[in-house]
């Protein structure tokens, strides 16, 4: 774990540091003690229970306004925290703050925030457009304008066709963009999106993307979920990760790439004819194998290496010599690994 | 365009309500709440028609003058109240049968001559129909035979078989012991089908009478004497040629004339009960009571109306409103809009009031049009003049105010509560029971006001139990205005504590994180 400079994970985080000086400091944007009052989405100390079962842990965030990535598995609290920015459920303990706005003052702080949720239900007499100039007319807007608006927002995401049929008739994608239309309508400073690329087939998602993009240019808040880091690893501004609602690593994603390619990768190598010591024996020599736990069996290996395609070398090299392999299984092309690598590398 | 101001947020309580007006109107799941509302009208447009029709009908037959019909007088005949009044409306004459015993011979014995002699070995008593009450029991106590000399009964200790009598001690010997005195023990009792007793002669004689003597002949119950029977002769015990035969021998039909002659003279319906031919009673009734129905109309009202169908049809509308969007998963839509909890909680309310205030507050209007409209217009008239347009509107304004109460009532259980079946026993219970309470906790219960409200006392009968009274009646009704601030005062009482629960609401669908 050797020069991280802006990146931090918790296990490095000193206990006793006051939250003021942890946040903001990591992702950069604002200088401590001024995250209170500036436009960026604030959490102190958050923790949040259903009952016994624990939600988020103890989040600290200092999130700046740009494309901001909550990354995690399926579980780990990605929409708890994005439900109790936007008010819909709040904290057991902590502080939270948007822009300046707090989540209990659903009357000023919506009035700037778009969020376009996970729950696919709308309303059973609702029509595209019916639902989302329901909803602008919550606003205060009148109604000739609530439909101008919802219309505009309707052509951004391509649903004008589908505008006047049931939203229950649409399919699972024009749901999701449906939704987006609802939360980008009044034209918010914060859009907070619930794995907002689910369900998009690629030219839909890149037109979405470019609507992000355009959000955060002007010096807005994207706020977005996923559960795939290369999703969103190319068009984040910084990630958060989350696993079993603690925060993992935040930081600008540059950063956290150069992690994730520092980070050793782990391959199952299956062998034949019990040749498991003789291949390891030969792996070992080269200079980018971190580790090598051997099976029971005599058959297969757990292998570490710092460099993929050095170690694809030398596998080849190593089957030329002849050995025999029978197959090579990436063991950590998900998430999960990386968060374990992160947190510290229990395996 | 900010909504910060109250009128700015009173706006956006009504564009919340305009929007939920849908839900609230034509909820799938609330649709029986205006089965609950329209029930009573539908009855009274019942009674009414029903009413019409009978009217037009006895009308088709002839309207006489009421001096004429309060004229006829008991015992007078049929025939002269005809002639007088004139052709009846509607005649229909029964016949009651009764059947009597006749008084004439012996109770429970029956005698049966053959002309000519016939010879004969052995006699069978074949019971078709056992008794007069039904019971399928055969008793015989004695079954004598004569010859032509009339004096010896040849069936006297003879051999006598039979049906598998009832018990041991009541075979067929028992009727040919020559005594009836016995008791049930001194009797033949059979009930296995086919119910028979036969007596051995010993040889073959001439025989030309047959005694029978039935249950009531030993001291029975008339009922139980047989009804249907038949003797058959027989020389060697196989072939049996019947020689008599008995269907409810010793009774006659007592026939009793019952005449009912309906007379009609435009509102009542005079009903003549005649019997045998005399004037025995009168019932005149008139076919639609205005003061009548509106006594009954004054029962639904307090009894059906303010107690169960709007207590349940706001449970159903309002508890739906935060409830079913929970479950439906729509409730963030509104959580997420840019409003105070409690200008989405007025928003709601104010769509569930206007929804189950039109449909009650419309249910009891029309439940009292239908109860007005087939009445005599004079009449009619005379009650509006005497401040009918009063009782309509304080009817109409108790539903809505019934709303109004019950509505904040279910909206805010349904903020804590997730189950409403136990609140609303509760409830229920708590309302039922306000007029045993002491005064103080009286005015705690919706009902309190909304009876002190209504225009009519609910009709009570004097032999009601006390307490029913106690139950049914507030013990010290408030006056109008005091009742509605007070129920108002309640009700924003409520919606406060609703209040609290809506600020700290939280959206829960279930499995997330």
């Amino acid at each position: 774990m050797n020069e991280r400079s802006e990146f931090a994970t918790r296990a490095e985080r000193g206990v006793g540091v006051p939250a003021s000086e942890r946040v903001g400091g990591s992702v950069g944007a604002k200088t401590p003690g001024s995250q209170m009052t500036g436009p960026a989405v604030v959490f102190e100390e958050v923790s949040k229970f259903y009952g016994e079962v624990l939600g988020v842990n103890r989040v600290t965030l200092n999130i700046p306004p740009g494309i901001t990535s909550l990354v995690g598995p399926n579980g780990s609290g990605k929409t708890t925290l994005m439900n109790m920015m936007t008010g819909l459920i709040f904290p057991d303990h902590g502080r939270i703050l948007v822009r300046g706005i707090s989540p209990r003052d659903p009357e000023t702080l919506m009035r700037v925030t778009g969020y376009a949720t996970q729950y696919d239900t709308a309303p059973r007499w609702a029509t595209g457009f019916t639902f989302i100039t329901t909803g602008l007319l919550l606003f205060g807007f009148g109604r000739s304008e609530a439909e101008e608006r919802a219309w505009k927002a309707l052509e951004r995401l391509g649903l004008t066709d589908a505008a006047n049929r049931k939203v229950a008739a649409y399919s699972k994608g024009m749901r999701q963009r449906v939704r987006l239309a609802q939360a980008i309508a009044h034209d918010p400073d914060l859009l907070v999106l619930d794995e907002p690329l689910n369900g998009l087939d690629p030219l839909v998602r890149a037109e979405t993307i470019d609507l992000f993009r355009a959000w955060a240019a002007k010096g807005k808040h994207v706020i977005i979920s996923s559960h795939v880091l290369q999703e969103v690893d190319l068009i984040s501004d910084q990630v958060v990760l989350i696993a079993n609602g603690m925060i993992v690593a935040e930081g600008k994603i540059r950063d956290v790439r150069d992690e994730i390619q520092e980070h050793p990768s782990q391959y199952i190598v299956r062998c034949r004819d019990r040749d498991a010591s003789g291949v390891a024996a030969q792996l070992f020599r080269e200079e980018h194998i971190t580790e090598i736990k051997l099976h029971d069996d005599q058959l297969g290996m757990l292998v570490m290496t710092r460099d993929r395609e050095q170690f694809a070398r030398a596998l080849g090299r190593i089957a030329l010599d002849g050995h025999r392999i029978e197959s090579v299984v990436p063991a950590d092309e998900n998430v999960d690994a990386l968060y374990e690598y992160l947190i510290g590398g229990k395996s | 365009m900010t909504p910060r101001s109250f009128r700015g947020r009173a706006r956006q309580a009504w564009t919340i309500a305009k929007i939920e007006l849908r839900r609230a109107f034509f909820a799938r799941r609330s649709l029986w709440v205006y089965a609950l509302a329209l029930l009573p009208s539908v009855i009274f447009f019942g009674h009414g028609l029903d009413a019409k029709f009978r009217s037009n009908r006895l009308a088709r037959g002839g309207v006489i003058t009421p001096a004429l019909m309060d004229s006829v007088r008991q015992g007078e005949p049929a025939d002269d109240v005809k002639k007088r009044l004139g052709k009846p409306a509607e005649e229909r004459v029964g016949m009651r049968i009764r059947r009597v015993r006749q008084r004439t011979g012996t109770a429970g014995t029956t005698t049966h001559v053959i002309e000519p002699t016939v010879d004969a070995r052995f006699v069978r008593l074949n019971v078709t129909r056992a008794s007069y009450s039904g019971e399928p029991v055969a008793r015989i106590y004695e079954f004598e035979v004569y010859g032509p000399d009339g004096r010896v009964n040849l069936a006297l200790h003879r051999p006598a078989t039979g049906s598998a009598p009832c018990s041991p001690d009541q075979g067929p010997e028992k009727a040919v012991n020559g005594s009836v005195k016995g008791g049930q023990g001194d009797r033949w009792c059979a009930q296995d089908r086919p119910l028979f007793l036969q007596v051995d002669l010993g040889a073959v004689r001439p025989v030309t009478r047959f005694v029978v003597k039935h249950a009531s002949a030993g001291g029975e119950k008339e009922e139980s004497d047989t009804r249907d029977f038949n003797i058959q002769l027989s020389n060697e015990g196989k072939t049996f040629t019947t020689v008599a035969s008995s269907s409810g021998a010793g009774f006659v039909e007592e026939r009793l004339e019952h005449r009912q002659i309906v007379y009609f003279d435009g509102r009542r319906e005079a009903r003549l009960l005649f019997t045998d031919g005399k004037l025995e009673r009168t019932d005149a009734n008139r076919l639609l009571d205005f003061e009548e129905d509106r006594m009954i109309f004054a029962g639904i009202f307090q009894y059906f109306y303010l107690r169960l169908a709007i207590f349940f049809g706001c449970l159903g509308i309002f508890m739906n409103l935060f409830r079913a969007e929970m479950s439906n998963r729509t409730l963030h839509f509104w959580l997420l809009a840019p409003a105070r909890r409690e200008v989405l909680l007025a928003g709601k309310y104010a769509a569930g009031l206007i929804a189950s205030a039109v449909i009650f507050g419309g249910g009891a209007l029309l439940t009292f049009a239908a109860m007005v409209w087939p009445h005599d217009a004079v009449e009619v008239q005379s009650y509006w003049n005497a401040g009918g347009m009063g009782h309509v509107f304080w009817y109409a304004a108790a539903a809505a105010l019934g709303c109004v109460g019950y509505g904040s009532v279910f909206l805010g259980v349904g903020l804590y509560v997730r189950n409403p079946i136990i609140p609303a026993a509760v409830l229920l219970a708590w309302e039922g029971a306000s007029g045993i309470l002491p005064h103080v906790l009286q005015k705690m219960s919706i009902l309190y006001y909304l009876q002190s409200l209504c225009p009519v006392p609910a009709p009570m009968d004097d032999d009601a139990p006390t307490l029913i009274r106690l139950l049914a009646a507030p013990a010290a009704p408030a006056s109008r205005p005091g009742a509605i601030l007070g129920l108002l005062l309640l009700t924003a009482f409520v919606l406060w504590i609703a209040g609290l629960a809506v600020r700290r609401m939280q959206i829960s669908y279930g499995t997330e994180t």
